[in-house]
C-alpha cells in the first residue's frame, strides 16, 4: 500500500476568498435606507417603492405616539433617574422624528399618577420598538434578505 | 404649539388599540400577498386578545 497523495485533504471546508462586502455601495445604501425609516416612519419602505408597508408604518407609529401622548404618557428625556428611565428614553427615540412631535404635542407633562397615563407610556415605548422593527425590516428589505 | 384633545380609554380599549395596531403592522411587514395579509392578521389579533384576556383572567384572583 502506497502513502496518501499529498494534495489530499483531511476534511474540512474549502478555503473559499472571503468577500468582503460590508461596505459595498448596495449594504451602504441598504443602512442608509434603515436609518431613514428610523428617522421617518415608512421612508425606508417608501424609498424602495414599497408603498402599502411605507403607509402602514407611518400611521401605525403616528397613531401609538398621538395616543400615548395625549394620554400624558411619559416622553422620557436624556435625564433618566435610573436603568428603567434610560430604557424607556431608547425605547422613545425609537420613534425617530416623532419623538419630538411627541414632545411637542404634550404640553402640560406627563401624568402617569392615572391608568392612563400609564398605558400612554406604553403606546409611546410600543411605537418605537416597532418603528425599529420597521426600520429593521426595511434595512433587510434593501439587502434582498426579506421582502 | 398643537395640543391633542385629552385621551381617556381604558385598560381594554388601549389593550385593544395595541393590539390592531400591532397586528396590522406585523401583517403587512410579513407577508406580501393580501390575502395572507388578512389571514396573518386576524390570527394575530385572535392570539393577543386570547392571550391577553386569559392573562387577565389568570390574575383575578390576586386582584383583592
Amino acid at each position: 500500500m502506497g502513502e496518501l497523495p499529498q494534495n489530499i485533504t483531511t476534511g474540512g471546508t474549502p478555503s473559499v476568498p472571503a468577500k468582503n462586502d460590508e461596505h459595498s455601495p448596495g449594504e451602504s445604501r441598504a443602512l442608509a435606507l434603515g436609518v431613514a425609516g428610523w428617522l421617518l416612519p415608512g421612508l425606508g419602505h417608501a424609498l424602495q417603492l414599497m408603498w402599502g408597508r411605507a403607509v402602514v408604518v407611518f400611521l401605525a407609529v403616528g397613531l401609538l405616539v398621538g395616543a400615548g401622548a395625549s394620554m400624558k404618557g411619559n416622553v422620557f428625556t436624556r435625564q433618566g433617574n435610573d436603568a428603567f428611565d434610560t430604557l424607556g428614553y431608547i425605547a422613545d427615540l425609537g420613534t425617530g422624528s416623532f419623538y419630538f412631535f411627541a414632545r411637542a404635542i404634550e404640553t402640560s407633562g406627563a401624568d402617569v399618577s392615572h391608568a392612563d397615563g400609564d398605558y400612554g407610556t406604553r403606546l409611546l415605548a410600543t411605537a418605537g420598538v416597532l418603528n425599529l422593527l420597521a426600520a429593521l425590516h426595511a434595512y433587510e428589505a434593501a439587502r434582498g434578505h426579506k421582502a | 404649539m398643537t395640543v391633542l384633545h385629552p385621551l381617556e380609554l381604558t385598560h381594554f380599549q388601549a389593550f385593544l388599540l395595541f393590539a390592531v395596531v400591532i397586528s396590522v403592522t406585523f401583517g403587512f411587514l410579513g407577508r406580501r400577498r393580501s390575502k395572507d395579509r388578512v389571514k396573518y392578521i386576524l390570527w394575530s389579533l385572535f392570539l393577543f386578545l386570547l392571550v391577553g384576556i386569559g392573562i387577565g383572567w389568570a390574575m383575578f384572583p390576586f386582584s383583592r
